[in-house]
C-alpha cells in the first residue's frame, strides 16, 4: 500500500536533490551537469556579496513572521467556533464556504482584490463617486505585509482547519458532560478540557510552520511583485526566479534555494528542540 | 483561430529583452559573433516571388526598412507552388511554443496536413509561459525534437549559440548560396531573416514571419473614441503633447484613465536605443544616457499626475486588453502584432464602434526627426536536430518549403485555414474558420516552423487592414537600424546577469509607476556598472564585438 507513496517520494523528492550540485558548480544546460565547470563556494559568495539577496531574506523573514503570528491562531479559532455550531446542516455550510477559497489560484484571489480594494476597484470608485479620498490598499509598499497576510487568511484559513476540527473530534465527550455537571461554563470546558486535548497538534503544526517560515508563498509575491516594488515584495523564491532562472544563472539560484532549505531546516530542528524542551511532542516522540 | 497572438506576444517579449535577444552562448563556446565574410558565404540567394499582386504594396523606407504588403481581399484562385507531396514518409516530432488553448493531438487537421505533407510529422505545442524553462530541460538532456522553435528573445537563455553544431543541424551544406532554389519558396525569404539564423558564420535557422516592418511595437489609441472628441492622432507631436492629452481624457471619476503602461513602446521618442549605441566610436549603454533619464521623468510624471490605469500601476496587465476594449484605458503600448483581426473581433464585440490607431512617431521635444530602431528581421526562428541523416533534413527543408508558400497560394490557404468544408468555408470570399477550425487550426503550429515573408491581411476586416497599411507607410521613413542589428552575439553566461540587468529594471518599473524617484534609477545604475557587471559587459562588448566586428549596420 505504501510503495506508491514511497515511490513518489524518492522520484519527486529525494532524486531531484541530485540537481543541488549544480549549486556548486557554473551550470550549463547543454554542456550538463558532468560538463559544466566546479564553482567550489563561488556562487554563494557572489549570493552572500548580493545587497538584492539580503533584502530578499528580510522580506522574506518579516513577512514569515507576521503571516505565523497574525494567521496562525486563526484557523484554531475557526475551529473551535465551527465546533460549537450544534446544528450540523449549518456547521457544513459554514464549512464549505470558508473552504471554498482554497481552492481559487492565486492569480484569481489577486484579481478578487484588485476587483475590490484596487485603485479602480469598487471601493475606490464608490469613494470617488462620493468626493471622497481614494485609500490606495494594493500599492502600499507600507501595508504590503497586511495585504498579504489578509488574502492567506482568506484563501487559507478554512482549509487550515481541517487538522484542528480532526483533533477535536478525538476529545473525549465524557469529560464536556462531566465537566458541564460539575458546573463548569462554556468558556472553562474550552480552556480545561478542549485545549488540551488540541495542544499536541497545535504544538506540531506550529513547528511544521516554522519550518516553512521561509516558505512564504512564490506566485502571491510574483504577482504582486510589481505593485509594491521589489523592495517591498522580493522574497525568496522571487529573487531565485528573477536572478536565477530568468537570466539563465542556474547555479545561483540552485545557491539561493540550497540556502534557504538549510535554513529551513535549522528552524524546523530549532522548533522541535524547543517544543522537546517544554515538554511537548513535536514532529516525533522522544 | 488567433493568427496573430503569438507576433504581438514575440514583439512585445523581444522589446522587453532587446539584448537578451541579441547574444547567445556559453563560456565554453568560441563567443563573438559572425564575420562578415564567413556570414556571406554562408547566406542563401534570395529569389523574390509574388504570385499574388497585393492591395497595398510595400513602400520602401530609410536603411533597408519597408512595410508589409497588404491584401485587402483572399485570392479566389489559389494556386499550388509545390509540386505532389514534399515528404516521402518519414516520421518527425516538433515543438513550438504557443501561447493559447493547446489543439487536441492526432485531430483532423494535423492529419490532412500529414496527408498533404506526405510526412508524419507529430506535433507537440509547449506552452509558451513556460517555454523558457521547458526547453533547457531537453537541452540538458540532449533530447530535443527533430524540429524546434526557439524565439530569438531567449537565445541567451537556451544558448542557441552553443547548441548550433552541439545539438542543432548545420543547414549551410542545404541551402548556401544558390542551392536554396531547390527550394523556391525558401528562396523567396529575405536574406536579412536567414541571418537571425547564423551562427559561427554556418546557418542553422529557418525564420518564420520574417519582414522588414519589425519594431518594438507602438503606442495604440481608441481611434473611435478620440475623434467623437475631435481629437485626431496628427495633434500629438510631442511628449508635451501627450501629457496634455492625458490630462484631457483622465476622468477618473467615471473610471477611465488616459494610459496603460507605454514605457517599452514610448521611450525611443527621447531618441533612446533598445540598448546599445555609439557615440564617436566607444559605445554607450542606454543607461548612460541622460535622454534614458529624461524619458523616465516624463513617465513618472504622469503616472504620478493620475492618468495612469490603477490596475496598470498595480502590476496587472492580464487584462489590459479588456481594459483598451471597454475604452477605461484609451492609450496603451503594445507590439504591432495587436493590430489584427482577432483584436478587432474582440474589440467590436465590446463596442460595436472599436478602431484601434497609432500615434505617428515623434521625437519628445517636437522639433527632431523621430528615429525607431528596427528589431533583427524575425523573432521566430525552427532549428533541425543534428541527430536527422542528410537524407531527413532534405525531407524536412522540402516541408519547410511547402510551409513557406506564398500568401494566397493553395498550401498558404491549408498551412492557415485547414481544409473548405472542414476547417473553413469562404463566406463572400472570406474564409471563414468553422467549429472544428477554430479549435484545430492554430498560427502557433506549422507556420512557427516555416512561414512566408509577412503580410497585412485580416479577411473580413479591411479597415483594420487598410489603417495599419497606412499607418506602416506614414512611418517606415522613421526607422534606422541600430548598431548590432540582426548580429548574433554570444556571450559568456557569466554576463547573462548583467546583460538582463534586472535590478535596474525593477527600478526602472518602480520609476515609470510613479513610486520611485527618477534619481534612486541613477543609483541602481552606478551599482549595477560596478558590482553589476554593466562595466565589465561594455569591455566585453567593445573588445569581441565592436573592435572586431564593427556595428553591423
Amino acid at each position: 500500500m505504501v510503495v506508491p507513496a514511497i515511490v513518489l517520494l524518492l522520484v519527486f523528492n529525494y532524486a531531484p536533490l541530485f540537481g543541488l550540485l549544480t549549486a556548486f558548480q557554473y551550470y550549463d544546460p547543454p554542456a550538463g551537469v558532468w560538463n559544466s565547470d566546479w564553482a567550489g563556494f563561488d556562487q554563494f559568495r557572489l549570493l552572500f556579496a548580493d545587497p538584492l539577496f539580503w533584502g530578499a531574506l528580510r522580506n522574506t523573514l518579516y513577512l514569515g513572521l507576521v503571516q505565523l503570528v497574525l494567521f496562525f491562531p486563526i484557523p484554531i479559532a475557526l475551529a473551535l467556533l465551527l465546533n460549537s455550531v450544534l446544528s450540523v446542516r449549518v456547521r457544513n455550510f459554514i464549512q464549505s464556504v470558508v473552504y471554498l477559497p482554497h481552492f481559487f489560484s492565486w492569480v484569481l484571489v489577486i484579481t478578487i482584490f484588485q476587483q475590490m480594494l484596487g485603485g479602480a476597484g469598487a471601493l475606490n470608485q464608490f469613494l470617488r463617486s462620493h468626493d471622497l479620498q481614494t485609500w490606495d490598499i494594493t500599492t502600499n509598499p507600507g501595508t504590503f505585509v497586511l495585504l498579504v497576510t489578509s488574502q492567506v487568511v482568506w484563501k487559507e484559513a478554512g482549509w487550515g482547519i481541517v487538522v484542528f476540527l480532526a483533533a477535536l473530534s478525538a476529545v473525549n465527550p465524557g469529560l464536556y458532560e462531566a465537566a458541564a455537571v460539575d458546573g463548569a461554563g462554556p468558556f472553562r470546558r474550552m480552556w480545561h478540557i478542549t485545549l488540551p486535548g488540541l495542544r499536541t497538534v497545535i504544538v506540531l503544526m506550529l513547528v511544521l510552520r516554522l519550518g516553512g517560515t521561509l516558505s512564504v508563498g512564490f506566485e502571491q509575491f510574483l504577482i504582486q511583485r510589481d505593485a509594491v516594488g521589489h523592495e517591498t515584495a522580493e522574497v525568496l523564491d522571487t529573487y531565485a526566479f528573477y536572478y536565477g532562472i530568468t537570466t539563465g544563472d542556474y547555479s545561483l539560484g540552485a545557491a539561493a534555494g540550497l540556502f534557504k532549505s538549510v535554513i529551513s531546516l535549522l528552524l524546523i530542528w530549532g522548533a522541535n528542540k524547543l517544543a522537546h524542551f517544554f515538554g511537548e511532542d513535536g514532529l516525533y516522540r522522544r | 483561430m488567433r493568427p496573430e497572438l503569438n507576433r504581438r506576444s514575440f514583439v512585445a517579449l523581444a522589446a522587453a529583452t532587446p539584448l537578451l535577444a541579441a547574444c547567445g552562448g556559453a563560456a565554453r563556446q568560441k563567443a563573438g559573433t559572425n564575420s562578415r565574410a564567413g556570414l556571406q558565404a554562408a547566406l542563401p540567394s534570395h529569389v523574390p516571388s509574388s504570385p499574388v499582386k497585393p492591395d497595398i504594396p510595400s513602400v520602401a523606407g530609410g536603411a533597408g526598412a519597408a512595410t508589409d504588403p497588404a491584401f485587402l481581399s483572399y485570392p479566389s484562385n489559389q494556386a499550388a507552388t509545390v509540386q505532389g507531396t514534399p515528404g516521402r514518409g518519414g516520421s518527425y516530432t516538433a515543438v513550438t511554443p504557443l501561447w493559447g488553448t493547446v489543439p487536441p493531438a492526432g485531430n483532423s487537421f494535423y492529419e490532412a496536413m500529414n496527408k498533404a505533407l506526405g510526412v508524419t510529422l507529430t506535433m507537440k505545442p509547449a506552452d509558451g509561459n513556460n517555454y523558457n524553462t521547458i526547453v533547457p530541460t531537453m537541452t540538458a538532456a540532449r533530447r530535443l525534437p527533430d524540429w524546434i522553435q526557439l524565439p530569438t528573445w531567449w537565445n541567451a537563455i537556451f544558448d542557441v549559440g552553443g547548441l548550433a553544431g552541439t545539438q542543432l543541424a548545420d543547414l549551410t551544406p542545404y541551402l548556401a548560396a544558390d542551392k536554396i532554389k531547390k527550394y523556391p519558396n525558401l528562396a523567396a525569404i529575405p536574406t536579412g531573416a536567414w541571418q537571425t539564423g547564423a551562427w559561427g558564420d554556418k546557418l542553422y535557422g529557418i525564420p518564420s514571419f520574417s519582414s522588414s516592418f519589425v519594431i518594438a511595437g507602438a503606442v495604440f489609441h481608441r481611434r473611435d473614441i478620440l475623434e467623437a472628441r475631435g481629437i485626431t492622432a496628427g495633434q500629438v507631436r510631442s511628449a508635451d503633447d501627450l501629457m496634455n492629452l492625458g490630462k484631457e481624457l483622465t476622468d477618473a471619476k467615471r473610471g477611465v484613465w488616459a494610459f496603460d503602461d507605454v514605457w517599452t513602446y514610448l521611450f525611443p521618442a527621447w531618441d533612446v536605443p533598445l540598448t546599445w549605441d555609439v557615440r564617436d566610436g566607444r559605445l554607450i549603454h542606454k543607461y548612460e544616457m541622460p535622454q534614458f533619464f529624461e524619458a523616465l521623468d516624463w513617465h513618472h510624471r504622469m503616472a504620478r499626475a493620475g492618468y495612469l490605469h490603477p490596475d496598470a500601476v498595480a502590476g496587472q496587465n492580464a487584462n489590459a486588453d479588456t481594459r483598451f476594449y471597454s475604452g477605461k484605458v484609451l492609450i496603451s503600448g503594445g507590439g504591432t502584432g495587436a493590430w489584427n483581426l482577432t483584436d478587432h473581433q474582440s474589440g467590436t464585440a465590446a463596442d460595436k464602434d472599436y478602431r484601434r490607431g497609432a500615434f505617428d512617431f515623434f521625437a519628445a521635444d517636437g522639433t527632431s526627426a523621430p528615429r525607431v530602431a528596427m528589431g533583427p528581421s524575425t523573432n521566430v526562428i525552427s532549428y533541425l536536430s543534428d541527430r536527422l541523416k542528410p537524407d531527413q533534413i532534405e525531407e524536412l527543408l522540402a516541408v519547410a518549403d511547402y510551409l513557406a508558400a506564398p500568401f494566397g497560394s493553395a498550401e498558404y490557404t491549408m498551412v492557415n485555414f485547414g481544409v473548405e468544408g472542414v476547417h473553413f468555408t469562404m463566406k463572400d470570399g472570406v474564409p471563414t474558420a468553422t467549429e472544428d477550425g477554430k479549435k484545430f487550426v492554430q498560427a502557433m503550429t506549422f507556420p512557427f516552423l516555416a512561414s512566408p515573408p509577412a503580410v497585412i491581411s485580416n479577411p473580413g476586416a479591411g479597415v483594420v487592414t487598410r489603417d495599419y497599411a497606412a499607418w506602416q507607410a506614414a512611418n517606415v521613413k522613421s526607422l534606422y537600424k541600430p548598431v548590432f542589428w540582426n548580429m548574433n552575439i554570444s556571450m559568456p553566461r557569466s554576463l547573462s546577469g548583467a546583460s538582463a540587468a534586472q535590478a535596474v529594471e525593477d527600478a526602472v518599473k518602480d520609476c515609470y509607476h510613479g513610486r520611485t524617484k527618477v534619481s534612486e534609477v541613477q543609483a541602481a545604475v552606478s551599482t549595477w556598472k560596478t558590482s553589476g557587471g554593466g562595466d565589465r559587459l561594455k569591455q566585453w562588448m567593445t573588445g569581441n564585438v565592436l573592435d572586431k566586428y564593427g556595428t553591423g549596420q
